[in-house]
């Protein structure tokens, strides 16, 4: 014993445990792009608040703003805008379903080979992801190519 | 009890949000694919002030503003009250968004209303 | 027995009362095919490094006792092949997301904790009925299934250290013990999730489940937590609206005479002494 106060060993892993989804089902990398998605939009939508209020500063301050926005940087921030919010809408709505305990099956004995709710409501999973990617590609052509 | 109802209230007004919000992307970015309207048009100042003058709209945006808000901040909160926060600080947290929740929509409604009551040409 | 393959184990060490920090010591097993990474450990003690701590007891997946963070993933030794990781190296951790006590034994502590805040018991809406019943209780097959995947739990606690919310809020009651309040909570024998809100319905508690799904993934039992605590925020937010509360139960508890009688209708004439 050399020391008198036992060191400790603290296994939790922090916010590394958020980021890092490693060997579970790709789930956990739907749950880390709805928490950045969510945290972008909310931060966009204070933004956008105050942005839009400038109106109050007169027709030549909101002409010059709107000028701001039509340069081609803003549109590519515009469009990583909607595509976070299309990515957080569609898997929103596989959470607000299965949340309330839809669509992931009945409880059942766990004889093997048994799929857990995770599994069971892939179908799901598939659909609002299938969806997200063609509003996504839709919204772009749109909005890249009027 | 207290943060069911607060929970129940965070999943109820998606549905609000998915509609209103997909109505407000339809009109102010993909206007030329709704309206035939040239983005440019729709965000010109008189455009706009001529929408906001409509009692729909103005309802629809306060409704917006409020269900956007909340969801938003409700979830912000969440994620940071994840931490391990001293009692204290999570109470300062809890506090804290709500303020702000209270401020930042508080503006929205007097812009919504400012446009609301504007008399253009004058 | 027969030698399939020399396999590295990357062993996380780590003692308080000599260590300042943990530090990784690497042993070769031969592995035979079948061989469980519990055995290679029990070799590696028997064999190279008397000093290695874990724990374990039943080594067929029954006690709980020894979950492990094998090759990045919470799993139990005991029912783990080592020639199934398909590695020549395998790392074993202790289970992340609780304190150390040494080497690979995890403090289940708060598990045990946590699992004792949610009321893991039979609440029986009539405390009378229940201290003295007036019969038995009674229980469909339809009413038993209704919970009977979440009674397979062993506290492993292998899904809290799946939990992404587990990682940095020690508060978060986790699911294991969510869970277990579920298994409860839809026994037709108890009063329902109302007499756990306090616990589970709080900012610790169900909502801070974000569907991840992890736990499910990684339970070794398929006791699917996830979908214990999907269903336990419905019926909390039914519970909220005033559509939860079930029924006193004592309604439906038939009267002992009566299952006598019931018994006896079935049950063979009693013999006769010749
Ligand atoms: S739910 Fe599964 S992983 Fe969690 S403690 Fe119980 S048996 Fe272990
Ligand atoms: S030793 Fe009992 S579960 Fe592994």
């Amino acid at each position: 014993m050399t020391n008198n106060k036992p060191a400790v060993d603290n296994r939790r892993l922090g916010l590394r445990g958020w980021v890092y989804a490693g060997k579970y089902t790709f789930e956990r990398y739907l749950y880390l792009g709805h928490r950045l998605s969510g945290l972008g939009l909310i931060a966009y939508m204070v933004l956008h608040i105050l942005e839009t209020a400038n109106r109050m500063r007169g027709e030549q301050a909101w002409a010059e703003l709107m000028a701001v926005f039509a340069s081609p940087p803003f549109k590519v921030i515009e469009y990583l805008l909607f595509a976070a919010a299309v990515f957080h809408a569609m898997n929103g709505i596989r959470l607000m379903l299965v949340e309330l305990g839809f669509f992931l099956g009945k409880p059942q004995e766990p004889v093997y080979p048994y799929k857990s709710s995770v599994l069971k409501h892939r179908p799901l999973t598939y659909l609002v992801m299938i969806l997200a990617g063609l509003l996504m590609a839709l919204g772009g052509s749109s909005l890249f190519f009027p | 009890m207290r943060e069911t109802r607060l929970w129940s209230l965070h999943i109820l007004v998606i549905p609000i949000i998915l509609v209103l919000l997909g109505a407000h992307f339809a009109l102010m970015h993909y206007a030329p694919i709704f309206y035939a309207l040239s983005v440019e048009k729709a965000r010109e100042f008189s455009t706009m002030i001529a929408r906001g003058k409509n009692i729909g709209q103005f309802v629809v945006y306060i409704l917006l503003l409020a269900a956007g808000l909340y969801h938003g901040l409700y979830g912000t909160r969440g994620i940071l009250r994840e931490l391990p926060w001293s009692p204290a600080l999570a109470k300062l947290i809890d506090l804290g968004i709500l303020i702000f929740g209270i401020a930042i929509f508080a503006l929205g409604v007097y812009v919504t209303w400012w446009t609301f009551n504007f008399e253009l040409g004058g | 027995m027969l030698v399939a393959k020399t396999i590295t184990f990357r062993i996380r060490r780590f003692d308080p009362e000599t260590d300042s920090a943990p530090h990784w010591d690497s042993y070769a097993v031969n592995v035979f095919e079948g061989m469980t990474v519990l055995e290679a450990l029990h070799q590696i003690k028997a064999e190279q490094e008397p000093s290695l701590a874990w724990r374990s007891s039943c080594r067929m997946g029954v006690c709980g006792s020894c979950g492990m963070f094998v090759n990045q993933f919470p799993q139990l030794a005991c029912q783990t092949q080592v020639l199934h990781l398909e590695a020549d190296i395998v790392s074993v951790e202790p289970l992340p997301n609780y304190p150390n006590v040494k080497d690979l034994v995890p403090d289940l502590q708060p598990l045990v904790e946590k699992h004792a805040e949610v009321k893991p018991y039979i609440i029986h809406p009539d405390l009378k009925e229940m201290r003295e019943p007036s019969g038995e209780f009674l229980q469909t097959p339809a009413e038993r299934e209704a919970f009977s995947q979440f009674t397979y739990c062993i506290k492993c606690g292998v899904c809290l250290a799946a939990c992404p919310t587990a990682a940095t809020d020690p508060a978060f009651l986790g699911p294991q013990a969510l869970t277990q309040a579920y298994r409860y909570s839809a026994d037709n024998r108890d009063s329902g999730v109302h007499s756990r809100r306090d616990s589970v319905g709080a900012f610790h508690g169900a909502y801070q489940c974000h569907m991840a799904g992890a736990c499910s993934h990684a339970c070794p039992k398929g006791v699917d937590p996830a979908l214990a605590i999907q269903l336990l925020k419905r019926a909390l937010v039914l519970d909220n609206f005033g559509f939860g509360k079930k029924e006193s139960q004592s309604a439906k508890v038939a009267p002992l005479a009566d299952v006598v009688k019931e018994l006896e209708e079935f049950a063979p004439p009693p013999r006769t002494a010749e």
